[in-house]
């Protein structure tokens, strides 16, 4: 028995010695001029190939290790030069010509011109239906790219379009010299590319990664536009939130890119935690296919307004986000600015005022309390995807609400894939479902979240079976108006339209919310939070305070 | 020649179950509803061609038997195929996940090895004692502990003294090779421990389960009423013949090692393989799976194997 007394004291003097040897190497660290700053996430990069990427932390990457031609300003609100200084429109909108950055290179040295962008657009058109199609959509109606000179971009489209800015914010600018070995297989190659190790020519390299774990940054000398301020910075990724808090504590990392709520108050003091309103939205999804089977008085407006009534959203938000959220009124949330239209307004919580119309619509309750539609009861199956946990207890919220108004509801918990499967079901028809809780994370411009209620994303993003000719001609018609302001008053009609149809009653607007040692400053604000795909700004402009 | 026959019967009814687990994993898979697809389409933009063209290179355009028999003659060629969530190849994903795990799983079952073994003979040996009761108590309650609430108090207790997730700090600058051997002994120490306690317990019942059946047999009352020295009765004639469903356990743990432990994985951010088929399940990447669950599958029926050729040697029943 001496022995293992030996062994475990030998165990307790390692913990210890490890508990000095970890403050020692954190503090070390970041005592360099520059420093390193070390960004925590719950969530992570799933690859570092563009044409396969799915998470929104290897889109932020790709934001700081990639050339774009246009970004966000420092309000979000305004597009900002990147790797093009200056843009103007010909032809009637059909032509778009970019002025790019001379002198510029790749990180391993190569030249960066306005051909590599020629090359990344034409080889994403030529490719849309097969490797390149995680970027179709970034090069609709593009009729063809190219680079009269080194720092010339000219863009072809076949129809004027509105949201030209908007798309190449987002589209990312790659080596040909490195991307043009891979268009083997018609491009499929494409996909199977594992990029690397990477070569970029943003503010940062990447200069180690493993998957699931961290990926490290250094500081790109020789980018073309305003060096980071720091020397490096990592993102240390980490599958279970109550850790990751514990390592911002301990000071193991520097900051935590998205607090989960209730972490928030135990962090306050003891760091600087920004809470500003962000893109994502929660909803309650009404599947609204006119040509749903069964359930039909889904499909009645006075239903649809009944429940968006019974929804207590202020009990959500000091329940479900600790305060830390905003009544959710429509598909563009105010975070997007002025996209977002300010008369449509959150519904308010009148239980009365919903039994009465549902009692105008014909709907009586039965002995049970509950009412009757067409001789069945009117009670509905609402499916969950696990992977949102904010939808448990909005849930929760939800269904004594309805109860109260003759509606009864049960819960359906799957996991998205399978969500999403038993929405779309049969064969992306949407015929079977009835309600359903979800999220959406907005994009600044609005063109995409107003694609997810068109008919033609029936099987791609469309959750609400939602399908209007009069919408999708409102949709086109703002895709095809090159003014801002005339597109604007359409994306405004737009989302008054779908507050009238409601195929979504919008619940609440989650704050981005973010904690940061005192010891560091300078992250930019925004509705993604501080490490983003809207603009390098924010990890170019951290510092050692 | 009969322990020829023995052996060979084993290796046989072990290909045999590696080929039933083979296709079975292949069909119970696609069981699940969604796709991979269903995931994958859904990035910001994509097309309907983005869903067509990912069933066309995924092979999920074709017939579910014509999958199959492709999945068996690419395995025939020892490739495990292309993960649809990174297009990378499996035997890599794998590889990298394993590489991480095993340290890990390895220690932590190491651990209750050696003291699930050592407490299980100690309480039943010393049966209706103070010593027994406390064993068993502390035993039975790791065992019934969930895994990840013990991770998450673990976490909690010792946030501040060691690191609480990842398996080294990456934030080290060019540290010496002890420095770097110290840091990943901080790093494995909480998830090793976890998973270590949690076995622990299972280890001691069972061990002392067997060790008090065969604490009660004649042969073990004989070599008392022979004045045999009580360290010998243990050693010779209870341990001995308890082995046997000691033997399977641990063979049975060590086949379960290239399972990974998921819960601990997760809360402790550990990039192994128990998260990665988790994370295969959540996004149907069919080949991901079924490349983890032939690994599993191999591993377990191969300890099993190893276990039954002891058996061989530990018990002369079996010759008989």
């Amino acid at each position: 028995m001496r022995k293992w007394t030996a062994v475990l004291a030998a165990a307790i003097l390692a913990a210890a010695l490890a508990g000095y040897a970890t403050k020692a190497s954190g503090s070390g660290s970041s005592a360099k001029a520059g420093g390193t700053f070390r960004l925590g996430t719950s969530s992570r990069i799933d690859s570092l190939n563009p044409y396969v990427a799915f998470n929104q932390d290897a889109y932020n990457t790709f934001e700081y290790v990639y050339p774009f031609l246009i970004q966000y300003d420092k309000t979000n609100g305004a597009f900002a030069a990147d790797f093009a200084t200056s843009w103007h429109s010909s032809n009637g909108g059909k032509t778009w010509t970019f002025k790019t950055r001379s002198g510029a290179k790749w990180s391993d040295g190569q030249p960066l011109t306005a051909k590599d962008a020629a090359w990344t657009i034409s080889t994403d058109i030529k490719y849309a239906a097969g490797g390149a199609a995680n970027a179709a959509g970034l090069v609709a109606h593009i009729k063809s790219a190219s680079a009269p000179t080194a720092n010339t971009l000219v863009v072809r489209y076949a129809q004027a379009p509105g949201n030209v800015l908007g798309q190449f914010q987002q589209l990312a600018i790659l080596p040909q010299h490195i991307w043009s070995k891979h268009l083997g297989n018609k491009g499929t190659n494409l996909k199977t590319f594992s990029n690397n190790p990477l070569v970029g020519a943003g503010p940062f390299k990447l200069t180690k990664f493993k998957k699931d774990n961290i990926a490290l940054f250094q500081r790109n000398d020789s980018f073309y536009g305003e060096k980071p301020k720091v020397d490096a910075f990592g993102l240390q990724m980490f599958s279970n939130e109550d850790a990751l808090v514990a390592a911002l504590k301990s000071h193991q990392i520097d900051a935590v890119e998205a607090v989960p709520a209730t972490a928030i108050k135990t962090l306050k003091g003891s760091f600087n935690v920004r809470s500003v309103p962000g893109v994502d939205q929660t909803d309650l999804i009404i599947n609204s296919n006119p040509k749903k089977t069964a359930h039909r008085e889904l499909l009645n407006l006075k239903v649809k307004a009944a429940m968006a009534h019974a929804v207590d959203r202020a009990q959500i938000i000091r329940v479900v986000f600790l305060g830390y959220a905003r009544p959710g009124s429509s598909i563009i949330p105010p975070a997007t600015g002025a996209w977002h239209n300010p008369a449509v307004k959150p519904e308010g919580f009148d239980l009365a005022l919903a039994n009465k119309l549902l009692d105008q619509a014909g709907f009586k309750k039965g002995s049970d309390g509950i009412r009757r539609a067409s001789g069945h009861k009117m009670a509905y199956d609402v499916i969950t995807p696990t992977d949102v946990p904010s939808t448990n207890r909005t849930f929760q919220i939800l269904q004594p609400a309805f109860k109260k108004i003759g509606i009864q509801l049960r819960q359906r918990a799957l996991d998205s894939t399978a969500a999403f499967d038993a929405i779309s079901s049969p064969d992306s028809k949407y015929l079977k479902f009835d309600l359903a809780m979800w999220d959406w994370v907005a994009l600044i411009d609005p063109d995409f979240m107003l694609s997810v209620t068109t008919c033609a994303q029936f099987g791609g993003w469309s959750d609400s079976g939602f399908c209007d000719k009069r919408y999708d001609s409102m949709y086109s018609q703002q895709q095809l108006t090159p003014n801002q302001a005339k597109r604007k008053a359409l994306v405004w009609k737009m989302q008054r339209y779908l507050q009238a149809k409601r195929p979504y009653v919008w619940l609440a607007a989650q704050n981005a919310v973010w904690a940061v040692s005192k010891n560091w400053g300078g992250l930019v604000a925004s509705p993604q939070g501080p490490f983003n795909s809207i603009n390098k700004l924010s990890l170019t402009r951290v510092h050692q305070q | 020649m009969k322990g020829a026959d023995y052996v060979l019967k084993r290796l046989a009814f072990a290909v045999l179950t590696v080929f039933i687990a083979v296709t079975i994993n292949f069909a119970l898979f696609r069981l699940a509803p969604g796709s991979a697809v269903t995931n994958l389409a859904r990035v910001p933009h994509a097309t309907p061609e983005t869903r067509l063209a990912l069933k066309r290179q995924f092979g999920l355009d074709k017939s579910r038997f014509q999958q199959y028999v492709i999945y068996l003659q690419q395995l025939a060629h020892g490739n495990l195929g292309i993960s649809f969530a990174n297009s990378q190849p499996v035997t890599d994903n794998l590889r990298t996940a394993l590489i991480n795990s095993l340290p890990m799983v390895f220690l932590g079952t190491l651990f209750a090895i050696v003291f699930g073994t050592l407490t299980g003979i100690i309480s039943a040996w010393r049966r209706g004692t103070t010593v027994e009761g406390v064993t068993v108590t502390t035993a039975l309650g790791f065992y019934s502990m969930p895994t990840h609430w013990l991770g998450l108090m673990l976490v909690i207790l010792f946030a501040g003294v060691l690191p609480t997730g990842g398996m080294s700090n990456e934030f080290l600058i060019n540290p010496s090779f002890w420095t770097h051997v110290k840091d990943l002994g901080e790093h494995i120490l909480l998830p090793a421990l976890t998973l270590g306690l949690v076995l622990f317990g299972e280890y001691t019942l069972i061990v002392r389960s067997a060790m008090l059946e065969t604490l009660g047999e004649d042969y073990v009352l004989t070599a008392r009423a022979k004045g045999l020295r009580p360290a010998a009765i243990l050693r010779r004639h209870a341990l001995r013949n308890a082995l046997l469903p000691i033997t399977t356990l641990v063979a049975l743990s060590l086949g379960y090692i290239v399972a990974g432990a998921i819960l601990i994985e997760t809360v402790f951010s550990w990039p192994g393989i128990g998260r990665a088929v988790y994370d295969a399940v959540l996004q149907r990447d069919y080949p991901m799976l079924q490349g983890a669950f032939l690994v599993l599958t191999v591993s377990v029926v191969l300890c099993n194997l190893i276990a039954d050729l002891l058996y061989f040697r530990l018990d002369p029943r079996i010759t008989e």
